[in-house]
Parts: C-alpha cells; sequence; structure tokens
C-alpha cells in the first residue's frame, strides 16, 4: 500500500524537533492522498526518540546500530532503502540541512525517484505532489511538480507546525547491514563543540557580515553577542575568507535560523543570506549603506558606522540589563 | 590525474530580486537590463580544486558545460584560469532537464573522455541551488560522491583524504577513486585568468557535444516546473535616528529593550 514516510537521520541520538515539523508537513500529504502516515528513524541509539517521535503515525521502523555513528552516507542510505521497502511507501518525507543534504540525493539517486530539497510548502492538488522551494538564492520561489513512482522531498523544518504527540505505535526494528569495503571510509570526526547553543536554535543572534571590516575587529561582534547573551553568526564572505569557521555562517548554504532576535552587522543582504533567516522574529541591521538589501528585510535599521552604534548599544544594554 | 569539472554559466547571484525577472519561454531567470550571466561560484571553486591538484600530480583538467552556446562566454574563462580542455554540451533536447536529466547528460560526456579519476563539481547551483547533480553523475558512473568538501588534505592515484563539512564541524574522509566530489566555498579562492590564458582561450573554440554524440536517448523528467515566483521586497526597517552613532545605538538596544527583546 502507498503511504507517505517521514524520515531522519540523528547521528548523535538526540531527538530532532525538525522531525515533528516534518511530520506536520507530511500529515496533509497523507490526507490528501487517503494514505497512512508513518515514521522512520536512523541513529545509533533510537530508545528516546523513537518515543518523541510518536504523534499519532500507522507506523514506525527503526534503523538502529553503531554503523549509523559517526554519519556515512551509505549505511544511511541503506537504512533509508530498507525503511521505504519496509513500509511501501511512495512519498518520502525528510527534514532538510546537515547531513541530509548529502543523503536524501544519494538515496534518490539510487532509487531513481524524483527529489525536491529545502522544501518551504508542499502539497497535493488532483493527486499531484507540488513542492515549492527557494531558488536563485531566496529571490525566487519555484514549484515543482514532483513526478513517478517514488517522490523524495526535503522540508526546511521551520517553515512548518509540528504535529503533536498523538497514539503510539510499537516501533519496528530494521536490519540493515553494512558494506565492508565501502569506497567512502570516514577516518575520524571533528566536531567544534559550539560554545552555548547551536546556532539553528539560538534565540538571539548577532551576525557580522563584510562590512565589520577584517577579523581583527570580529571581537566587536562578539562582545555585542556577550552582552546580550546571543549566538555569533556570520554571512558568507566572512565565512569564505576564513575570519571566523564556517559553522557560523547562515544562509541557503550555512545554517537557517529562527531566532526571535536577529542583529545584522555590516551585512549586505545577499539573497542567500535572507533565505537563512526568514524565520527570525525581529531583524535589526546596522550598515553605513543606507542602500543596503537588508534594510528591505530589516524591522529596525541603524544607518551609521557600526563601531560607535555598538558602542552605544552595548552600554545601554549593560545599563538596562545591569 | 585525468580530472573533469563540471561548470554551469547561472545569473549573477548577487543581483538583488528588483533586477533580475523570469524568461516566459523558458522559465529560465535572467538579468533584467542584460548583465552578463557568470561561472558558478562554486563551480569556480572546483575548478581552481582541480588546477592545484594537476598542479600536485600532473595529468589533464578538462571542463564541460551543459548549456546553450551563451555558456562559452563560462568556457573561455575556465579555459583561461587554466584548463586543458574545455567541451559545450548543447542540445535543443536539452534544454529543461532536471537535475536527474543533467547528470546523466554530464555522466554520459564523462565516460565518453574516458579513464577520468576525479570529477569536481560545485556542491550546487546558484541559480537552482537543487545540490542533486553531482549525485546523480556518481549514481551513472558507479562512483562514490561525497559533499561539501572543503579541503583536500593529501592526494594520491587510489584515494583522497577529504574533509566533508557537518553542521559544527568536519569529518576526515578516505574516498576511493575514481569519484565524484561536491566542492564548498570554503576549499580556496579561484585564480584570475592569466594574461596569457586569456589569449589562448580567445582564439580556441571549445567543441559542442550534442545528443547524438553522447549517444543518448531522451529521458523522462522527474520533475516539471509549474511557476517561478521572484520574492520582490517592497517593506524597508524604521530608521533609528540620534544625534551621533552611539546615540543611535543607544536608542536601539531602548527599542529593544520596549520590546521585551533583552
Amino acid at each position: 500500500m502507498a503511504g507517505v514516510l517521514v524520515l531522519g537521520g540523528l547521528t548523535e541520538g538526540e531527538f530532532d524537533r525538525s522531525l515533528l515539523q516534518a511530520a506536520g508537513a507530511a500529515a496533509p500529504l497523507a490526507n490528501a492522498m487517503g494514505a497512512p502516515l508513518m515514521g522512520a528513524l536512523i541513529g545509533p541509539s533510537l530508545s528516546a526518540a523513537a518515543e518523541a517521535m510518536q504523534c499519532g503515525l500507522s507506523a514506525l521502523y527503526l534503523a538502529e546500530g553503531t554503523q549509523f555513528a559517526p554519519y556515512a552516507a551509505d549505511a544511511y542510505v541503506r537504512a533509508a532503502q530498507a525503511a521505504i521497502e519496509a513500509s511501501g511507501a511512495s512519498t518520502v518525507v525528510i527534514p532538510h540541512g546537515g547531513v541530509a543534504r548529502e543523503w536524501a540525493p544519494i538515496l534518490a539517486a539510487r532509487l531513481q525517484a524524483a527529489l525536491v530539497m529545502n522544501c518551504c510548502a508542499v502539497s497535493v492538488e488532483d493527486g499531484q505532489l507540488l513542492a515549492t522551494k527557494p531558488v536563485n538564492g531566496g529571490s525566487v520561489l519555484a514549484q515543482f511538480e514532483v513526478l513517478g513512482d517514488l517522490r523524495i522531498v526535503t522540508v526546511s523544518a521551520g517553515d512548518f507546525e509540528p504535529l503533536p504527540t498523538g497514539q503510539a505505535v510499537t516501533p519496528r526494528h530494521l536490519e540493515v547491514t553494512a558494506l565492508p569495503d565501502a569506497p567512502v571510509q570516514v577516518l575520524s570526526e571533528e566536531v567544534q563543540s559550539a560554545e552555548g547553543v547551536r546556532l539553528k536554535d539560538a534565540k538571539k543572534i548577532v551576525a557580522g557580515g563584510r562590512g565589520v571590516g577584517g577579523p581583527q575587529h570580529w571581537h566587536r561582534i562578539e562582545e555585542t553577542a556577550a552582552a546580550l547573551g546571543a549566538s555569533v553568526a556570520c554571512s558568507r564572505p566572512v565565512a569564505d575568507s576564513g575570519w571566523v569557521p564556517s559553522r557560523h555562517q547562515v544562509g541557503l548554504s550555512g545554517t537557517t535560523v529562527a531566532p526571535e532576535l536577529y542583529i545584522a552587522v555590516g551585512i549586505s543582504g545577499a539573497p542567500q543570506h535572507l533565505a537563512g533567516i526568514t524565520g527570525a522574529k525581529m531583524v535589526v541591521a546596522i550598515n553605513t549603506e543606507a542602500g543596503a538589501e537588508i534594510f528591505k528585510r530589516a524591522n529596525w535599521g541603524v544607518v551609521d558606522d557600526y563601531e560607535q552604534v555598538l558602542k552605544g548599544f552595548n552600554e545601554r544594554v549593560a545599563q538596562l540589563r545591569g | 590525474m585525468n580530472i573533469v569539472v563540471t561548470v554551469k554559466q547561472v545569473v549573477d547571484p548577487n543581483l538583488p530580486a528588483d533586477f533580475i525577472s523570469v524568461d516566459p519561454a523558458s522559465q529560465r531567470i535572467v538579468s533584467t537590463y542584460g548583465l552578463p550571466p557568470v561561472m558558478n561560484g562554486y563551480d569556480a571553486n572546483a575548478l581552481e580544486a582541480a588546477l592545484k591538484l594537476r598542479e600536485a600530480h600532473g595529468g589533464k583538467v578538462t571542463v564541460i558545460c551543459l548549456g546553450d552556446g551563451a555558456s562559452r562566454n563560462t568556457l573561455k574563462r575556465a579555459h583561461a584560469m587554466g584548463a586543458d580542455a574545455v567541451v559545450l554540451l548543447s542540445d535543443p533536447a536539452w534544454a529543461d532537464l532536471d537535475s536527474a536529466g543533467t547528470g546523466r547528460v554530464l555522466a554520459a560526456a564523462i565516460r565518453r573522455i574516458g579513464d577520468v579519476n576525479l570529477v569536481l563539481c560545485g556542491r550546487q547551483a546558484s541559480d537552482t541551488d537543487a545540490g542533486q547533480v553531482l549525485f546523480w553523475i556518481a549514481q551513472e558512473l558507479g562512483m562514490p560522491a561525497v559533499c561539501p568538501v572543503a579541503r583536500v588534505e593529501e592526494s594520491g592515484e587510489e584515494a583522497l583524504l577529504v574533509h566533508r563539512l557537518l553542521d559544527d564541524g568536519y569529518q576526515r574522509v578516505r574516498v576511493r577513486l575514481p569519484a565524484v566530489l561536491g566542492v564548498s566555498s570554503e576549499m580556496n579562492d579561484p585564480r584570475a585568468p592569466s594574461m596569457k590564458g586569456t589569449m589562448i582561450a580567445s582564439r580556441a573554440l571549445a567543441p559542442t557535444w550534442t545528443a547524438s554524440d553522447l549517444a543518448l536517448p531522451p529521458v523522462q523528467p522527474k520533475l516539471k516546473m509549474r511557476k517561478q515566483d521572484i520574492q520582490l521586497r517592497t517593506s524597508s526597517a524604521r530608521l533609528i535616528e540620534g544625534d551621533t552613532a552611539a546615540a543611535k545605538g543607544a536608542a536601539l538596544a531602548d527599542r529593544l529593550h520596549e520590546a521585551g527583546l533583552l
């Protein structure tokens, strides 16, 4: 029987809200198709995640084992194949981001399935799956008909409401064997434990762009972030220039964020950066160029030299918070 | 080392939304004011990586580009940067290919080039932001794919040791050759075309391979474009005023405090 399968990987084993948001994207598709909504998780240790994933699914499959950490694409793809086969799903919904950017397209190519990644909207019209995603760096929204017998979408989780807790099902375990002599071998993993919260979960973010002027000035961004208890982020030119590690990069090719407050300092507002902050509630832009694109996205703007602006800002914040 | 680099010509990704439009006939995104298209940024990183590997190991770098005649400009730049050979893949039948179809054409061209050890692609194109083609190439050729790659730590004839980006770090990955890599912008700064390269490129004419050259039958599309909407931003920020920059900063703090954001 055809069905809709919500599929996600948990490399570290901890549950991620994005899976329930992907389920929130998938549930209306299952309704429109009159098909069951099912789930599948891949990871080294899934007992807690399997409980958190109980959102009224008609089946839940687990591919659990040591071969899923550290992440290796082939193991994830094999697990995903096993889940699709066991569930008989014809539509697969995967939370976008991180390593799914690699294993989802490998899965699609291996199964010759249609794939649209980073969708901000999905729907079924006249039995046809439609997927909408930002293209051209986020300055254009493209809508596709997703064709064929097996259709895969990855969804930008922040654009969907999570499915609430629902009736529980007993998970079923999948047997997934690893390829003994895989052409891609992970030798080691260098994870820079980010100071404080992960960027994608941060409530406040202070982000710097090329307008900051150079790595020797970066401490001004860090000082303001510290004053607010905010996370530090950057635009792509800053990461590309090596001023700060690329894990701080916000945008289409970096992290998508959805903070309460996003302060963009010396950021011009290239479409690919703005595409990463669509979920930000309050955006403040500080820039010397009054014509910068960022001011069209920002709620509040300050047109002036950022160093002096931040100096006055930090002093006042210290008074208000002290 | 026999390396193939795939490149795509795209509308300049830095153009704001009110400088672009959707061509009704082709459904392509074009510059409203006729500003010239550019080589996709990540593809330039891929080409730079290929040129560095050639400098270290010898061999040949062939650049292939699927597109219409206008894409010759991007191939000229690739040639001028130092590619040994460039090939344009062009056929009316390929005008509206999706990622799977594009991957099939590029894979067929790579097969025709023959004895390829390494295929380097940009991690995604800045116009479609699909990030799929390199994986379809890999599937067609039966090669492994790794993406996004930020660094080549070691390179040999049999395998490469590369850094694959994670959200919060990277993996050191050994990938057996032949393989397909999706190159990210952290990898390098693409070189500017040299004077000599520009002269050579200006005199050369890239050969064109068509569907019949590659013996490729038409393929069923997996995706059909319905529409593209340009996201024009019309709203603008409320500007904070003040006598000095520092006063504006203090006023900003007050506003955020009132909004309960501090």
